[in-house]
């Protein structure tokens, strides 16, 4: 195939077993992002992908060429560094030309190369300072010119954004994926930012305690999450407890529908989850299960709002865009929840251990 | 007592003679008095005496003549004979010194590098292990040096045992020993030579240099050099393009204050050189305590022992900042 392929990818640290059992392909030109909580191993992946660390077993290949073993230099892959790992005792320029110089690549072309990586990033001007007086922003662009100077097989980042304010983080996603779509790199982001991950990814995967748990596009995995926990990890989701009864859910007394209808055998303990933006109130000519509920908070978020509820499968929350019902609900106000039969995702009771 | 009398007496100017005693008994200003009377006090001493002279036959007198010092530059005949032996003396100094710290960073830096990248136990053991290494004097290094390198028993004797004498005559490389002095007529010889001085003189300070060097190769930014070996640098490239320039500062300060230590090496410099090669340092302790009992002039030597290390220091604090520029 072409592009970065991993098959059956794991790494042990000790007794830990740190990334389980990974398969994944990157298609050339493709931007991943790897999601997850601390922990989940992701950068563990990203930096075996690298060659900064040896994967315990399975084989990772690009273009077909078996590179398990390939060491870091080697591999031609731009990487940039959660703290950008900018060497200080070098110029803006001299970091962007690094990996040119020492591949003795002529002064007059890698010179050349700068200032063009440099207009690049927008950096046109800034190649004598140092590294020391450069902001966040700026520091992140320099890593990114440095990494792109190779021009790299593969472009790694490895949560580009972490050490940037939220203001600036938002920027230099679309700038990052502007550029990225116009160098046309393959290209794969670690970053525990669900909206980091939506904002730049082509394809999103989602990895939980060294396992991966689902890979789709943005939009698949917000709106057909695979199990519970990128149900409840990416964006936001009410959850029910509840149990199969002929082709419905019950929760307590109260009978579900769902479309399709789940395919669980009757008396299956099942977890039930609902984006907020889904459930209608008080609306006669939406189609679903409806259910009393009582207003208990209402939490304006500007944009939209949050209304809390009490009802008899649970507490809930319902988010209104502003303008969309101009309806004001007050706390302790009688309505009518109507959840929408397709808008309902159902995990086997096991995967709902999170 | 009424409030006017009470009011006359708050506006009553302070006691003078009372608050500077207050001033004295200020703790922090006895305590540095009492550190500057401590570290300063012996070199106004020896200054002072450097300037005295030798009564012959018995000890020495307070003076103000330039004579001793006269003596280390130009030697005591001058201007009817110069003599540059204590000149050479400082020389070989400066020379056992320089090579001595070198070669203990050098040699400590690596060691250091991969010790930073083993696990905190591993680590904690080798630090534990150097810093009791430091608990041995000079003197017991220098026996265990002695005998390391002494013709009878020591490594010149493996030579001789394992054959290694023989196949370095067969090879021709016997003569090159010769002619660098580590080699008799029979067997090789590391006793007396520079040498055996350096190796020991760099043994002395060598957990000296891990020491120093361990806190800022510890703290130094790992990502950098993986961010070197993604942009295609191996690990010799990395050391030479991102670890080696990250450490100059801590590299240049460890060589410097290595060498300033080594200046004052004694027993290494007695036991291992020639008496031709000998250092300063010992022709100071020869004439404070040893066979000539001048120590005005002994004085004036460690004045300008004092004076040479302290112009180093300034040099190379002046050429790391003008390469960091």
């Amino acid at each position: 195939m072409n592009g970065l392929s991993l098959t059956g990818i794991y790494k042990d640290f000790g007794s830990v077993r740190a990334v389980e059992n990974v398969h994944l392909d990157f298609a050339q030109g493709e931007l991943t992002a790897l999601l997850g909580p601390s922990g989940c191993g992701k950068t563990t992946l990203l930096r075996m992908i690298a060659g900064l660390e040896l994967p315990s077993g399975g084989a990772i290949r690009l273009n077909d060429d078996d590179i398990t073993a390939l060491p870091a230099h080697k591999r031609r892959f731009g990487m940039v560094f959660q703290n950008f790992a900018l060497f200080p005792h070098l110029s803006v320029r001299e970091n962007i030309v690094y990996s040119l110089v020492i591949s003795g690549t002529a002064k007059a072309d890698a010179m050349e190369t700068g200032e063009r990586l440099l207009d690049l990033v927008q950096l046109k001007g800034y190649g004598d300072r140092r590294i020391s007086a450069l902001s966040g922003g700026q520091r992140q662009r320099v890593a990114i010119a440095r990494a792109l100077a190779q021009e790299p097989d593969v472009f790694l980042l490895d949560e580009p954004m972490s050490a940037l304010d939220a203001k600036l983080r938002e920027d230099m996603q679309v700038e990052l994926r502007l550029l990225q779509q116009r160098l046309g790199i393959t290209t794969i982001v670690v970053t525990h930012d669900q909206r980091e991950a939506m904002t730049m990814a082509d394809k999103i995967v989602v990895m939980s305690q060294g396992k991966v748990e689902q890979v789709g596009s943005p939009q698949d995995i917000y709106h057909r999450p695979e199990n519970a926990f990128v149900a409840d990890f990416i964006g936001r989701a009410n959850f029910f407890d509840g149990v199969v009864e002929n082709g419905q859910l019950r929760i307590a007394d109260t009978v579900l529908n769902t479309t399709p209808a789940p395919a669980f055998l009757n008396g299956s303990g099942v977890r039930i989850a609902c984006r907020p933006e889904l459930p209608c109130l008080d609306r006669e000519d939406v189609e679903g299960s409806r259910l009393n509920a009582t207003v208990t908070f209402v939490r304006d978020l500007g944009p939209a709002r949050d209304i809390h509820l009490k009802t008899a499968i649970g507490p809930m929350i319902v988010e209104y865009a502003q303008g969309e019902d101009q309806q004001q609900y007050r706390v302790g106000q009688e309505t009518v929840v109507t959840l929408p039969a397709e808008g309902l995702h159902v995990f086997p009771e096991e995967k709902a251990v999170l | 007592m009424s409030v006017i009398s009470d009011l006359d007496a708050v506006a009553q100017p302070p006691n003078t003679t009372r608050s500077e005693a207050r001033k004295w008994a200020n703790p922090q200003v006895l305590i540095w008095a009492v550190v500057l009377f401590l570290c300063l006090t012996p070199f106004i001493l020896i200054f002072a005496v450097s300037f005295g002279h030798k009564v012959e036959g018995a000890g020495w007198v307070w003076g103000f003549s330039f004579a001793n010092y006269q003596r280390v530059f130009v030697g005591a005949e001058w201007p009817d004979q110069v003599t540059w032996l204590y000149l050479q003396r400082l020389y070989y100094s400066l020379y056992y010194a320089v090579i001595a710290a070198v070669l203990a960073v050098v040699t400590a830096f690596p060691f250091t590098y991969l010790m930073t990248g083993l696990s905190r136990r591993a680590q904690s053991a080798w630090l534990v292990f150097l810093l009791s290494s430091l608990s041995l004097s000079e003197v017991f290094i220098v026996m265990g040096w002695d005998v390391l390198l002494s013709n009878r028993s020591g490594l010149p004797m493996v030579f001789k045992e394992t054959g290694l004498t023989d196949w370095l005559k067969a090879v021709g490389w016997f003569d090159v020993l010769r002619e660098w002095g580590l080699a008799n007529p029979r067997n090789v010889k590391f006793k007396t030579s520079v040498l055996a001085t350096v190796l020991t003189m760099s043994y002395l300070v060598w957990p000296y240099a891990v020491i120093l060097l361990y806190p800022p190769l510890s703290r130094l930014d790992r990502s950098m050099v993986e961010a070197a070996h993604t942009m295609g640098a191996g690990p010799w490239t990395v050391m030479r393009t991102v670890v080696l320039p990250a450490m100059r500062l801590p590299l240049v300060g460890t060589i410097l204050l290595l060498f300033v230590f080594l200046l004052g090496v004694y027993v290494a410099v007695t036991v291992f050189a020639e008496p031709a090669k000998q250092t300063m340092s010992v022709s100071v302790y020869g004439a404070v305590r040893g066979n000539t009992l001048n120590a005005p002039f002994g004085a004036a030597q460690a004045i300008v022992l004092l004076v040479t290390a302290a112009i180093f220091l300034v040099l190379g604090q002046w050429m790391n900042r003008r390469t960091a520029s």
